[in-house]
């Protein structure tokens, strides 16, 4: 199966790069090459204009306040047009944090004033107070893998779906989407929306390997993905689920 | 003082130094419960014990201790003893028990200077009490991203505390375009140092650039052209749209000579001579912290050669590339906090040309920030994939997830071993007659700097410090 090869666009990547978001990127390229799947990373910049309908899998991140403008012109100049219609054909996008509020229809700030994002699925941010901040843990349902997630997450904007929209996951512990009604992230044909950041993919191989079926088959067909030995991966992912589901949400 | 209550004075000393004291007997370097002994009598003690003191703070994300004991250096080899504080200790509490505790009961300092270190969020509190001579901002970069939010803000905490202070002379790095960028619109002296244009490669893009944190203008967020780069987003940036640019510096480091694992020659450039100096430290990060205590002593008029010429006898400070021998293994300690200064003590590591053991120890607690993900961040690439690391170790809270990052950088799995035990890992690390050099992130470092230490009789911390 040696012939098989997939094409990442990392979106961004000069601007969304907090919070070791990389290593989302480097654990998609490390579990395809152990597999011996080629794997070709493209970033694509503030003001690159290539075509994205060849890419298989788009990764995109979480910045900071500041950069969100430069990027949100960029957005404006045809490029969001180009990313809703590969969100609509089925190609998968992994979107956290500030790249998951991107997705939404809008971020309402503190002091009322609505910034207009992609509004590629129907969900908006709301800013506030509070800032949710902690390691914690989500269930996905079957549909995404069914496995449980670990992640930290960093936000004080709180995401509200919209009607018949599906979350990512169900809070395990910590707050998710808003801290109030047990939501996290959203899944919306092959996107995945989340507030993990920690990076996501590397302690949770069950859902970067679901991320990966996913897009084998989308090109090719079939999801065939032979295991790969976890063991540091797991232990990593169950010394944090532990601790969270015991309620330990800090580290002293 | 006027508006203050000799009464208050009087019992706030007297608290912080039974509490100071009573934590000495029973074996404990507590550093901040002294100080909210003190606060708990008089909420502006700290403005009494420093009053009439000539004080240099030093703040910004990294090299803040190593340019403290600089300073300190320098001051103690011209035969003065300064008052500092310790790195776990540069918050409002921590500085005012140093300070409480070296005054008499009614309240005059018993010293007449004072290097401070001061956390960058509790700038604000500290400064307006302590009417500082100089304020030296080193460099900002992502840390601890849990506990301040973003480098942004940090940037305008340092803003609001210097807001207060208009009287003090500012020394700021000049090769930093979020630390120059305090300069603006405030009516304070400024003093400007760097790296110049002629001491590095001029070809220097630092591999890591991609992930800079200032990487647009600003003030018009315009992205920066760059003349050099030293490292991260430090070096001759320029905007091409509004001009903001690096600074003219009043000091800087003209060349770099030579640098090998036991320090630095460098020329550096004053206004009036050029003067070649050693710096008895290794790696650049070094020669910054080396070139901001030579700004700071020139910026608080002190005499030059005190600083330059004690610069060469600068002694690792704790935790910070300190040396230990235990069973004829050298260990060589250095704290890592954040991508930016992790990346240089990789590079350093990848450096030797020798075999060795890399040691790893990462904790989640309050003091470390609860967020590790800047591990990502961080090349490891360069220490996982180079041929003379022959055994890595990995231990603390998160073991588990430097191991994974280890994984994913290329590492050979069967040379890592997780010890959680700091005394297990100590005859670990120096089971291979190599060298070992280990990097743990603060609240790791305390805890096995105290098992090093005990073993190789070198004392704890806090009893170093008097
Ligand atoms: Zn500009």
């Amino acid at each position: 199966m040696s012939d098989r090869k997939l094409k990442i666009a990392h979106l961004y990547p000069e601007v969304l790069n907090l919070y070791g978001d990389r290593g989302n990127i480097l654990c998609l390229k490390k579990r395809l090459e152990w597999r011996g799947i080629d794997c070709e990373v493209t970033e694509v910049k503030l003001g690159d204009n290539q075509s994205l309908s060849d890419f298989d899998i788009f990764f995109i991140g979480g910045g900071q306040d500041f950069e969100q403008e430069v990027l949100l012109n960029d957005l404006r100049s045809g490029k969001g047009d180009s990313i809703r219609s590969a969100v609509e054909g089925g190609k998968v996008f992994l979107c956290i944090c500030g790249g998951y509020q991107m997705m939404g229809h809008y971020y309402q700030t503190k002091e009322g004033e609505k910034l207009p994002f992609l509004g590629v699925v129907d969900y908006h941010t709301i800013g506030g107070d509070v800032r949710m901040i902690g390691n914690y843990a989500f269930r996905l349902p079957t549909e995404s893998g069914g496995s449980d997630v670990v992640g930290f997450e960093n936000h004080s904007g709180r995401t509200y779906l919209g009607e018949g929209v599906k979350p990512l996951g169900t809070v395990l512990a910590g707050y998710g989407n808003n801290g109030e009604d047990k939501t996290e992230g959203v899944r919306y044909k092959n996107l995945f929306g989340s507030y993990s950041h920690g990076p996501i993919l590397p302690k949770n191989p069950a859902f970067a390997d679901h991320l990966i079926k996913t897009a084998l088959k989308e090109r090719y067909g079939s999801d065939e993905l032979e295991s790969l030995p976890d063991t540091y991966e797991n232990e990593a992912h169950d010394y944090v689920l532990d601790k969270v589901l015991r309620g330990d949400m800090s580290g002293d | 003082m006027n508006g203050h209550n000799p009464v208050k004075t009087f019992f706030a000393v007297a608290a912080c130094r039974l509490t100071r004291w009573g934590l000495r007997v029973a074996h404990r370097g507590g550093t901040t419960l002294p100080g909210r002994s003190a606060l708990l009598f008089d909420k502006k003690i700290l403005e009494v014990v420093s009053s009439g003191m000539e004080i240099i703070v030093v703040t910004g994300t990294n090299g803040k201790t190593t340019t403290c004991s600089m300073l300190r250096n320098a001051l103690q080899e011209s035969g003065v003893d300064p008052l500092s504080n310790i790195s776990g200790a540069n918050l409002l509490t921590g500085i005012t028990a140093e300070f409480t505790a070296l005054a008499t009961l009614s309240g005059k300092p018993k010293k007449h200077f004072a290097i401070v270190e001061c956390d960058e969020g509790a700038l604000k509190k500290v400064v307006p009490l302590i009417h500082p001579k100089v304020i030296v901002v080193t460099n900002l970069f992502r840390d601890q991203l849990d506990r301040y939010g973003e480098v942004m803000h940090t940037l305008e905490e340092i803003r609001t505390g210097v807001g207060l202070v208009p009287d003090t002379t500012l020394c700021l790095n000049a090769d930093c375009s979020l630390t120059s960028s305090l300069a603006n619109g405030v009516p304070n002296k400024v003093f400007y140092y760097g790296i110049g244009p002629d001491a590095v490669d001029q070809k220097n893009t630092d591999e890591s650039n991609d992930l800079s944190d200032a990487k647009y203008c600003i003030n018009c967020g315009t992205e920066y052209e760059y003349d050099y780069h030293t490292y991260q987003h430090l070096g001759g940036f320029r905007c091409p749209k509004c001009g903001y640019k690096r600074a003219a510096t009043n000091i800087e480091v003209s060349s770099i000579n030579k640098i090998s694992p036991k320090g630095s020659d460098i020329t550096v450039r004053f206004q009036d001579e050029n003067q070649d100096i050693t710096i008895g430290l290794p790696a650049l990060y070094n020669i910054y912290n080396g070139i901001a205590a030579i700004g700071a002593y020139e910026a608080a008029g002190w005499k030059r050669s005190d600083i330059t010429q004690s610069l060469g006898k600068v002694a690792s400070s704790f935790g910070r590339m300190e040396t230990f021998t235990y069973n004829n293994v050298d260990i060589q300690m250095i704290l890592v906090k954040n991508p930016a200064g992790c990346n240089q003590s990789l590079s350093y590591l990848s450096s030797m040309e020798n075999d060795y053991v890399a040691v790893f120890c990462l904790n989640d607690k309050t003091a470390d920030g609860h967020d590790i993900s800047w591990i990502w961040d961080a090349d490891f690439e360069k220490v996982a994939n180079d041929k003379n690391c022959k055994k890595i170790y990995v231990s603390g809270t998160r073991a588990t997830d430097i191991r994974l990052r280890l994984k994913y950088a290329g590492a050979d799995e069967s040379i890592i071993s997780l010890v959680e035990d700091e005394n297990e890992l100590l005859k670990a690390m120096t089971s291979h007659s190599l060298p070992v050099f280990a990097l743990p992130n603060y609240t790791s470092m305390l805890s096995l700097r105290a098992v090093v230490g005990a073993a190789t009789g070198k004392k704890e911390f806090w009893k170093d410090q008097k």
